[in-house]
């Protein structure tokens, strides 16, 4: 092996210490981490939003926040949870951990890498340096035109908005595309497609929906600054513009980003749920199918959020049959799960309870989904509480709890030390009650007709015991967040374990060390089965063999 | 790239790394002007559109259509000689390439300059500076990723065995020619 030579030509290089070899890295894990930590304090701005809306809903009549500053903080709640939070938190396990499970020493292109987190970085502080030079965007995070355009949105908030959803647009497709080669070209010997681990795959199909839909995005957004700044007319109506092409260009993009949001969540449930049953994975194929059929049906359902723009009756039709299609390969993935736990030996540590959570959340949001694809349904529910309820049981009840599922899952990878069971197992239980405290309501407020991004409401409407619970609600989800992060502080002080592989895991990232060293693998690992460390460890029982009998 | 990842082995696939990234870097390109254009169609069904099918017209971007054209032909000579080891056929037709590229990009300038509306004339203003100004974008990092190929054949960077960079900027040069054969009859002939 050449390794040895190849450390020694690292170790050559200038040594940088401290801050500044985190600010010059290129190694997929330091920019991974620095993905996961840069999330973790978006999420945390974000959920400080949210809590502000609540307190202001807590009552009828509540004059906690002006109506411009509500505004203002719904949409940057939107735009920080999607753009700033999810989105890179799936980015940061992806750089950490599709190099090491497929067995490569890094990223395809590791300074694009790190391009590509600088970038999102800056768009971050760019669009909240908004708050302090005007006034923050105010049009919600899909910035309906022709309420963007600059008679009506007159302050630089949408050119903030605008300017950072490109950058993060920018830095999201280069990150997707080096995703996309390096599985494409640097899986380690025997590591075929079909060897993958969900995760792997899972991101696979995330960089591809990536890569297809974001251009959507950024002609829309380019569309809309050119309307702004230069005016031209793309979307106003009275000089030849076209008001429904924003939403049709948005959620072209929007619904694809639905399932890259979710996608890398299912993966990570995927993996975590077979270790803590201490089964293989059941249905593989049918998962990676069932993910690569999510991410096609993703691009032909985005008219669905335009049911009541006034469309034809076809095309109705077509766009709520296709969403029921969606039914089809997350019903798959359901049975893959359960079929997983099914005669399994449970371990109920918290990534496992993430993921269960995950599971049960998720398949209320889903089944909320299969309502709002009912066109009737829809033009009653649109706008309401109830599209409210919908996603944040996806995206709370789904991504969040699969990510934190992640964050439990690989943290003793990552530091060499576990988070606290007790505080885990806690910090579970306030994160579910929590949510469905907040949630779940939203349902009953969305039948009853309450309109989602209003700043107030009147009393007599049977709204304010509902509004009251969902702020009760957020503060239990608020303490959950608190737990966490005192289990954190409190982890990671501890003296490391470094043990390498801590939950008696089946993919490659456990064989490393904990932390892993700079090179991954001192060799690099050949693979036979879809569990290459369970066969390490079990030779007699390798997976390869029984595929043999 | 890092001398790591540059030196370790994928023997999972046997493809070149630069040209799976530039293919997928093209399939979302095409993705962006695709939807640029669904633009132009959506609005174009509802309006007046100011463009003039005449002949004179049409001189200026006729002649750039066989410009950008012609200029195909130096960009695959280019990828011929460097499998021959032909350094200097190579960096002639490199050169060659960029020239045409110029003398397109200067006959864009001049048909922005006397298109006779501009970016804030109806929706149709609009859509015809934002297709051709992308387009006219793209041939300008095509002539960037030219430039720095130019330079390295003058460094002696290439040879038979190695001349993927010339490779992967001539095919986004196809590209380019391409995306502007599409853009030119939509915009011009239809």
């Amino acid at each position: 092996m050449t390794v040895q030579a190849q450390t020694k030509s690292k170790l050559a290089k200038p040594d940088l210490s401290g801050f500044l070899s985190w600010v010059m890295t290129v190694d997929h894990k330091r920019i991974g981490i620095m993905y996961l930590l840069t999330a973790v304090v978006f999420f945390m701005f974000g959920g400080i939003e949210a809590l502000l809306m609540r307190i202001q809903l807590m009552q009828p009549e509540n004059k906690f926040l002006s109506p411009d500053v509500y505004n203002q903080i719904f949409t940057m709640h939107g735009t920080t949870m999607i753009f700033l939070a999810v989105m890179p938190l799936a980015a940061g396990f992806g750089n950490y951990f599709v190099p090491l499970m497929i067995g490569a020493r890094d990223m395809a292109f590791p300074k694009l890498n790190a391009l590509s987190y600088w970038t999102y970085l800056f768009a971050g502080a760019f669009m909240y340096s908004s708050f302090f030079l005007g006034g923050a965007p105010n049009d919600g995070w899909f910035s309906y035109a022709p309420l963007t355009e600059p008679l009506y949105s007159p302050t630089h908030g949408m050119d903030f908005w605008i300017m950072g959803i490109l950058l993060l647009g920018f830095a999201t497709t280069i990150g997707s595309i080096n995703f996309i080669v390096t599985i494409i070209q640097l899986r380690a010997p025997g590591m075929t497609l079909t060897r993958m681990p969900a995760f792997v795959w899972a991101q696979f199909v995330t960089a591809f929906l990536a890569v297809f839909s974001l251009p959507s995005l950024t002609t829309a957004v380019m569309l809309l600054l050119l309307d702004r700044q230069l005016g031209a007319h793309f979307f106003n109506v009275a000089e030849g513009g076209s008001a429904i092409l924003w939403q049709h260009l948005f959620w072209f993009f929007g619904h694809p980003e639905v399932y890259i949001l979710i996608l890398p969540a299912m993966g990570i449930v995927s993996e975590v749920i077979p270790v803590f049953s201490g089964k293989p994975l059941f249905g593989y194929t049918a998962v990676v199918f069932s993910m690569i059929a999510i991410g096609f049906l993703g691009f032909t359902v985005w008219a669905h959020h335009m049911f009541a723009t006034g469309m034809p009756a076809t095309t109705l039709l077509f766009f709520a049959g296709d969403t029921f299609l969606i039914s089809a390969p997350t019903g798959a993935l359901f049975v893959a799960w359960l079929g997983t736990i099914w005669k399994g030996k449970l371990r109920f540590s918290s990534p496992m309870l993430f993921s269960l959570g995950f599971v049960a959340m998720f398949l209320i949001g889903g089944l909320d989904g299969v309502h709002l694809a009912v066109v009737p349904v829809d033009w009653q529910l649109t706008d309401t509480y109830y599209v409210v309820a919908h996603l944040h049981y996806v995206l709370f009840g789904g991504a969040i709890f699969g990510i934190f599922s992640g964050i439990y899952y690989w943290f003793p990878k990552m530091t060499g030390r576990r988070l606290g069971e007790a505080l885990g197992k806690w910090h579970f239980w306030f994160f579910f009650i929590g949510m469905n405290l907040v949630f779940m309501p939203m349902h009953v407020l969305g039948l009853e007709g309450m309109p989602r991004r209003i700043y107030t409401y009147g009393t007599g409407r049977g709204w304010e015991i509902w509004n009251f619970v969902e702020t009760i609600g957020a503060m239990i989800i608020a303490l959950g967040v608190l737990i966490f992060l005192i289990n954190f502080f409190v982890s990671i002080r501890k003296a490391a374990t470094s043990e390498a592989d801590a939950w008696d895991g089946f993919t490659l990232e456990w064989k490393a060390a904990s932390p892993p060293l700079v090179y991954n693998f001192a060799e690099i690992p050949s693979v036979r089965s879809r569990r290459p460390l369970w066969d390490e460890k079990h030779p007699e029982l390798a997976d390869w063999k029984m595929e043999n009998k | 790239m890092s001398a790591l990842s540059q030196s370790q082995a994928h023997p999972m696939s046997k493809l070149s790394t630069g040209k799976v990234a530039l293919f997928i870097i093209l399939i979302s390109e095409s993705v962006f002007f695709t939807t640029l254009l669904v633009a132009y169609a959506a609005l174009r069904d509802q309006n007046s559109w100011l463009i003039d099918h005449s002949l004179a017209r049409l001189t200026i971007p006729l002649i750039n259509t066989a410009i950008l054209l012609l200029s195909v032909i130096p960009a695959w000579y280019a990828v011929v000689n460097i499998r021959n080891e032909n350094q200097s056929v190579l960096l002639i037709s490199l050169i060659a390439t960029f020239m045409l590229g110029l003398v397109f990009v200067a006959g864009q300038v001049y048909e922005f300059n006397h298109a006779g509306f501009h970016i804030n004339d109806q929706a149709f203003g609009g859509v015809f500076f934002t297709l051709m100004g992308f387009h006219a974008l793209h041939v300008i990092a095509g002539e960037v990723f030219l430039v720095i190929n130019i330079i390295r054949t003058r460094l002696g960077d290439f040879s038979s065995s190695a001349y993927s960079p010339v490779e992967i900027s001539t095919w986004f040069w196809y590209y380019v020619t391409v995306v502007w054969l599409v853009l030119f009859i939509a915009l011009y002939i239809i």
